[in-house]
């Protein structure tokens, strides 16, 4: 896949995952890495550039086995922009899937 | 890889960046690697899947170079962002700069114009002394001066330009960062 197109909606994936609560680093990389193939270490750099654009705040949690967990929270900008891109992503998919759908023939049958 | 090399390689990549955040990110990564390790993953397995060390200090040298650009304007550190950004795959970037270094290039040529206007008469004074009243060291006299004068206005004039491109250029960066963060 193109890796600007990836990008994109790498950053969406990250910003809805959060959306009901938050989460931490190894989580998000396997929530996503599950749906389709990322280098995934390229997540850490957008997570924090997302931080430092102050659509994340992050605190670290203790937890019973193994290290501390670093917690990406949505703050109500990060929330705000997640909305955007959500609904630019539903206007985008439905226009590629009509070119899609008309190109091929689809919609007559 | 093993985590170890993975960690060590990273660390050397990203040895421009402040001690700070450089940890922090190395933190991120290391609570990544024990996490996958909790998990039954072998190291290289965990690594493989992270992909290269170079990669995500590309990314991670690009992401810092944009905000200190936008934090900091200068031709400086709004060049280093490009750059960066650059280096990950912008290509067109390149395409769009090159008329600028091509203007950049003329204006260094008309200072070097302007200061030889401006040394010239030392030239003429090295090879014929002080001028007299001849005809001839009379004409050498005001073409000497004709020479300073107008170097000395190109250089005024050039100050000025100079000036107004050096924040022309610095819009354009500036535009190019905001680009580049897609906003």
């Amino acid at each position: 896949m193109n890796v600007q197109f990836k990008k994109g909606v790498l950053e969406l994936c990250v910003l809805v995952l959060t959306a009901k609560r938050d989460r931490y680093g190894y989580e998000l990389v396997a929530s996503i890495s599950e749906k389709f193939h990322i280098a995934e270490g390229t997540v850490y750099p957008l997570l924090r550039r997302l931080t430092q654009e102050g659509f994340f705040t992050t605190y670290l949690k203790e937890s019973q086995e193994g290290p501390p967990r670093k917690y990406y929270q949505l703050t109500e900008q990060g929330r705000q922009y997640m909305n955007d891109l959500v609904l630019e992503w539903r206007i985008f998919d439905r226009g590629v899937n009509q070119i899609i759908g008309e190109g091929l023939g689809y919609d007559k049958a | 890889m093993t985590r170890r090399e993975f960690m060590d390689e990273l660390g050397t990549l990203l040895g421009e960046l402040p001690d700070k955040e450089r940890l922090d990110i190395l933190a991120d990564y290391t609570e990544h690697f024990l996490m996958g390790i909790q998990e039954g993953k072998s190291e290289h397995e965990i690594a493989d899947a992270l992909g290269s060390p170079k990669v995500v200090a590309r990314e991670l040298l690009a992401g810092y170079r944009i905000t200190q650009a936008q934090s900091n304007a200068s031709v400086g550190n709004m060049t280093r962002a490009i750059v960066a950004t650059v280096s990950l795959g912008f290509f067109n970037l390149i395409f769009v700069l090159g008329p600028f270094m091509a203007l950049i290039g003329v204006l260094i040529a008309f200072y070097g114009v302007s200061v030889s206007l401006l040394v010239a008469p030392l030239g003429m004074l090295a090879q014929y002394g002080v001028p007299n009243l001849s005809h001839e060291r009379l004409f050498l006299l005001f073409g000497s001066l004709a020479s300073v004068g107008l170097g000395g206005m190109l250089v005024i004039g050039l100050v000025r330009l100079t000036k107004w491109l050096y924040r022309q250029f610095l819009r354009y960066l500036q535009f190019n960062v905001q680009m580049i963060r897609g906003k």
